[in-house]
């Protein structure tokens, strides 16, 4: 396996980042701005800061296609911004919430994009070109808690969520005029909007910290705060689920997780590592860390010198500086995604954590 | 601008600010039933309470100490009246007190083995924790006529942090050490994820 690569960008907590489809662009929340990085070499500039929200800055989504990049704020607001070539050009939209935004993602198709907010909804957001105007609907019942996190099924229509309210939920924000009919699938036939195709929760109850489809859409996979990670396979419109599985691991929690083909997840959080879970609807289970742990002083090549010893053994009354984790990420990983992939199998995948770093890793 | 130079001092006050507004709105959190979003457990009576103990008693008086915590551990009271919630706290710590230090390990190994064995665990350190919880609070205040669990000094390795002034200090000092040190091999066994569960989840012992 190849060493990741590591991009150390500045001692802040990275939010959220996002790359462009041919990764020359990286953008990074960082406090209340967005900054964009450019590929130099082995490394990454800093390009473009984006000024426009008056708070943190709690998600970021570039499409892929487009290239418009899409921001949202604890000031309640959520800005798209536009490539030209006079440089990006913000657009306020109208959330209508009054709490903060929490996460905001693209759907596939580009037309539309949600976000969730603390406000116990989630503002689905479409062009209207007559006003020349980003408007929202919002998805509010039967939410009971500020919306963490987002993700959208392949066919743009199904929006999971998940809360801190236990439940991760499966959403329809099919908006007429712009989402063409969409086929049946075990989650729903008739999908007029505000549809909830499921609504499930773990044993014990933790809120939920990521939520993720997988490849075919078939499969619905979440990231609780009680260390666990459960996959929902659906058996028919109405129905109860055709499995429901739950892992319970004996690590911290999971911030973040993405599914890699249909029978591999790949999960990260609070141990600063990615890990491995394999399985089906049969079951699944905890199979291994991404990297081998424990090359020391990774990153930081550290003096190994007599009189550094001693320097050391002065200072601190230790020679072995213990300061360093032995990951990669030296603090929670906070966002997980995909880099390099084709038809759902990840070849590469990066990471952001809240000691400033991003990391791609190969699998 | 005249808008805003029209304003006087008063309305631009932070006033506004402390207004709790989520009072005003009917389905805010502070207004609705957060027990409603959880399925509703079992409620264990009294009764069934007195028969695990009849059983868990038998079990430890035939030398199996394991099946008598796995007995305990499979029927946790999630919903049930105080009385009842004490009685079964006051049951694991039986059990847990009959088990000696060198047995910890591989009696947890044992419980945690087989279909819901992670699930026995975490029971277990939920009631480590109640039982830690109520151990401090009693002595707070030790004049209080009602101690929640009483435990008897046991030889765990723990040695304590010398004479403390008050007998009933000294108990609840050595039932903690009973709870920590279980508590201690728990987390070995189990991992760290073991604390978050007992810290997440809504059904409590």
């Amino acid at each position: 396996m190849a060493a990741p690569e590591v991009h150390h960008l500045f001692h802040n907590p990275i939010a959220d980042h996002s790359f462009s489809a041919d990764h020359s662009t990286l953008a990074i929340a960082r406090d209340t701005t967005v900054e964009l990085y450019g590929r130099a070499g082995s490394a990454f500039k800093l390009q473009d800061e984006l000024k426009g929200h008056d708070k943190t800055v709690t998600s970021i989504d570039i499409a892929p296609n487009s290239g418009r990049i899409v921001s949202c704020s604890q000031d309640r607001n959520a800005l798209v911004w536009e490539p030209t070539p006079q440089g990006y050009k913000p657009t306020l939209v109208l959330l209508r919430i009054n709490r903060a935004a929490t996460f905001v993602r693209w759907s596939p198709s580009e037309t539309k994009f949600a976000v969730g907010s603390g406000d116990r909804l989630i503002a689905v957001c479409y062009f209207e070109p007559e006003n020349d105007w980003w408007v929202s609907k919002h998805l509010k019942k039967p939410i009971r808690s500020t919306v963490t996190t987002l993700a959208w099924h392949p066919n743009s229509v199904l929006l999971a969520a998940g809360s801190t309210d236990a439940h991760a939920r499966v959403f329809s924000s099919f908006i007429k005029g712009v989402d063409p009919r969409p086929d049946p699938t075990a989650w729903g036939e008739r999908l007029p909007f505000n549809t909830v195709c499921g609504e499930y929760m773990n044993n014990s109850a933790g809120w939920v910290h990521s939520v993720a489809f997988s490849p075919s859409g078939d499969a619905l996979a979440f990231a609780a705060h009680d260390s666990s990670i459960t996959v929902v396979y659906p058996s028919a419109p109405d129905q109860p689920p055709r499995a429901v599985v739950s892992v319970n691991t004996q690590l911290l929690p999971f911030m973040s997780l993405i599914w890699n083909g249909e029978a591999e997840i790949i999960a990260a959080g609070y141990d600063c590592e990615a890990f491995r879970f394999r399985g089906s609807v049969d079951g699944w289970e905890l199979s291994s860390a991404v990297a081998a742990k424990g090359r020391e002083g990774h990153g930081d090549q550290r003096e190994e010198s007599a009189l550094n010893m001693f320097k050391q053994m002065d200072l601190k009354g230790k020679v072995k500086d213990d300061t360093q984790l032995k990951t990669v990420h030296q603090n929670t990983v906070t966002m997980i995604r995909p880099y390099e992939h084709s038809n759902g199998v990840v070849r590469k995948f990066s990471s952001s954590g809240v000691d400033g770093r991003i990391v791609i890793w190969t699998v | 601008m005249s808008i805003i130079r029209e304003h006087t001092q008063t309305t631009l006050s932070d006033a506004w600010r402390t207004i709790d507004i989520d009072a005003l709105d009917p389905d805010s959190a502070p207004n609705f039933d957060t027990s409603t979003l959880h399925p509703p457990q079992p409620e264990i009576t009294e009764a069934e309470v007195r028969q695990l103990t009849t059983q868990v008693r038998q079990l430890l008086r035939g030398g199996d100490a394991e099946g008598a915590l796995r007995g305990c551990l499979d029927m946790p009271v999630y919903n049930g009246s105080d009385g009842v919630k004490e009685m079964a706290m006051g049951l694991v710590v039986e059990v847990l007190q009959s088990i000696k230090a060198s047995e910890m390990v591989p009696v947890l190994r044992g419980v945690g083995e087989g279909v819901g064995g992670g699930e026995r665990v975490d029971v277990l350190m939920k009631y480590l924790y109640k039982g830690m919880a109520a151990a401090s609070s009693s002595s707070g205040a030790s004049s209080a006529p009602r101690t929640p669990t009483r435990v008897t000094p046991q030889q765990t390795g723990f040695s304590q942090m010398g004479p403390r002034p008050g007998a009933s200090a000294e108990s609840t000092g050595a039932a903690m050490s009973v709870l920590l040190s279980w508590h201690e091999k728990a987390v070995e066994v189990a991992g760290l994820g073991c604390i978050g569960r007992v810290m997440t989840d809504w059904r409590k012992v």
